[in-house]
């Protein structure tokens, strides 16, 4: 006989709703009837180097640090959900030369891929149009099962990208995360953590750098104004388009950083350098 | 006096799925059509990077439209696709037909609006320089008016935006499996089917065929299936009954080939 308290409970129940996302996955249908789904999931500890990692690349990139931020809450909150990696090589295709990719045939694309295989920001390419696809129908169905489980959860590529990035799932040219739970209302949402991160005057700004259509007035003379306070046509703000050299330059720095971080956490780095 | 006025606005609907486009397989057919409606809602509502739409959905229902359908994929089979694809183009045709009604769901995002993040899916680059280069475009807006082609999809193809449409037919494939209603997704009927103008939008396009029956017509499929499906088996069975009813005919008004035997018995005995 035992009393539990049903948050933790629920909590803890997050790992097996996890288990249920992969199997639900693993059972995704395709449709080359040749994909290669692998998955891992991690929790606790093991999940502190991708959340630093996360944390450096946040210096210069708003998602990243709006996963971070989340993800180091819910740490010191001791409420750190497992997250569930899937990833799959989406370079090798099922030989139908469609075109899909942007080459003529399969075997073009393999060729290139052999000489010319990179990585972006997150993923390994070039990559197979229906392998994307399929990957995509699998990721889905982790998602779909943990939201009929009445599990909190988001589709992340941060969470996913700096895993692969770390050497999970290794073979993999796409790595997606499923953080799963904690429990709660729209937890990956509407985050409490992002309240204290950004400013008022912070969201005005992001808003009006995002969307600034929304914010001016008559272009007809060919110089609109900017509206970007209460009376803004007094001393107005135009528009002028030029690059931000010392913004290139701290991005720059910013992937340097990470880098460095990535390169400390697989063992090529010392910490002491 | 309640219960018959309630009778008489609400007929019997008998449902059964054999033999096919029948009253009572049309009533269950319009079952079919309301979870693929349900399905469509879903591949609106998936997980999109971004949040951003660029799925659009269209429904094939109906015995002619199915049949338009199947018969482009066995043109394609026999005169587009690889010969590695030729008999599951023309297996999936049977299917189709077999079908009760079809989700196309394409995105349109994916060859005229790209995520531009610099993933590194389309072309292992942290910009978007592969696709870009590739396409005709004026200071990153593509000009898609160009819809000539050069191989049976126009790529290259914003891949970020492929893996949200994978999405999208996850979503539909799952609530389809949650109704108990058999599915499978299509690269062949979707190539079809986008070749006959169904999401219009998109260059690349994936059907979901959905059927409803004691038998999921879409596994179990055995060999030269284009040729040995049920709907040849019957035709074939209606071939060869007539002909063979020509052959022990008898004035059975006057005659009984049987009651001769049990009359030679009865002597015997």
């Amino acid at each position: 006989m035992a009393v539990y308290e049903g948050i933790a409970a629920a909590n803890e129940y997050m790992l097996d709703v996890a288990k249920a996302c992969a199997a639900a996955a693993a059972k995704a249908p395709t449709l080359t009837g040749q994909f290669d789904l692998r998955m891992e999931i991690l929790t606790g500890e093991d999940l502190e180097p991708m959340i630093q990692v996360l944390e450096t690349l946040g210096k210069g990139s708003a998602y990243q640090a709006h996963d971070a931020t989340a993800f180091r809450a819910y740490k010191d909150e001791g409420i750190l959900p497992p997250v569930l990696l899937l990833g799959a090589d989406l370079t090798k295709p099922p030989m139908w030369n469609c075109g899909g990719c942007g080459f003529t045939t399969c075997g073009e694309y393999l060729n290139y891929v052999k000489k010319n295989k990179g990585v972006g920001i997150g993923a390994y390419g070039p990559s197979c149009l229906w392998k994307v696809i399929e990957f995509g129908i699998a990721a889905d169905h982790a998602c779909a099962c943990a939201a009929m489980h009445r599990a909190e959860a988001r589709i992340m590529f941060s969470m996913g990208a700096v895993s692969m990035f770390l050497g999970r799932l290794e073979g993999a040219s796409f790595v997606l995360g499923l953080p799963i739970g904690p429990v709660g209302q729209h937890r990956w949402f509407d985050r409490k953590s992002w309240t204290k991160h950004l400013s008022y005057a912070q969201r005005t700004v992001t808003q009006m750098v995002g969307a600034p259509n929304l914010f001016f007035a008559f272009s007809g003379g060919g110089n609109p104004i900017l509206k970007t306070k209460q009376r803004w046509w007094e001393d107005p703000t135009f528009m002028k388009i030029e690059q931000d050299e010392a913004l290139v330059d701290k991005l720059a720095q910013d992937q340097a950083d990470a880098y460095q971080k990535i390169m400390e956490y697989a063992g090529v780095l010392d910490e002491e350098e | 006096m309640c219960t018959s006025v309630k009778e008489a606005n609400m007929p019997r609907i008998h449902i059964e799925e054999w033999p096919p486009y029948t009253e009572s397989d049309l009533a269950k057919k319009e079952n079919a059509l309301l979870v693929v409606k349900e399905m469509a809602n879903a591949a609106l509502t998936a997980p999109f990077t971004g949040g951003v739409n660029g799925v659009e959905a269209e429904i094939a229902y109906g015995q002619k439209e199915l049949e338009k359908i199947a018969r482009e994929m066995e043109r394609l089979a026999h005169e587009n696709v690889p010969k590695k694809l030729r008999k599951p183009f023309l297996y999936e045709a049977v299917m189709v037909r077999e079908s009760d009604a079809i989700l196309f769901l394409g995105n349109f995002r994916a060859r005229n609006t790209p995520m531009d993040a610099g993933c590194g899916l389309c072309g292992g680059e942290p910009d978007c320089s592969f696709f870009y280069e590739r396409v005709l475009h004026f200071n990153g807006v593509v000009d898609p008016t160009d819809r000539s082609r050069k191989t049976t999809i126009k790529g290259p193809l914003c891949m970020l935006r492929a893996h949200d449409l994978g999405y999208a037919l996850g979503s539909a494939l799952w609530i389809a499996s949650t109704h108990f209603v058999d599915s499978k997704p299509s690269y062949a009927a979707g190539l079809a089917a986008r070749n006959l103008d169904f999401c219009m939008k998109s260059e690349v396009v994936v059907g979901i065929l959905v059927g409803v029956a004691a038998k999921n017509p879409y596994a179990d499929i055995p060999s030269d299936y284009h040729l040995t499906n049920m709907a040849n088996q019957v035709d074939s069975l209606r071939k060869i009954a007539v002909i063979t009813r020509q052959i022990p005919n008898h004035p059975y008004m006057v005659f009984d080939p049987a009651r001769q035997v049990s009359d030679q018995k009865d002597e015997e005995e």
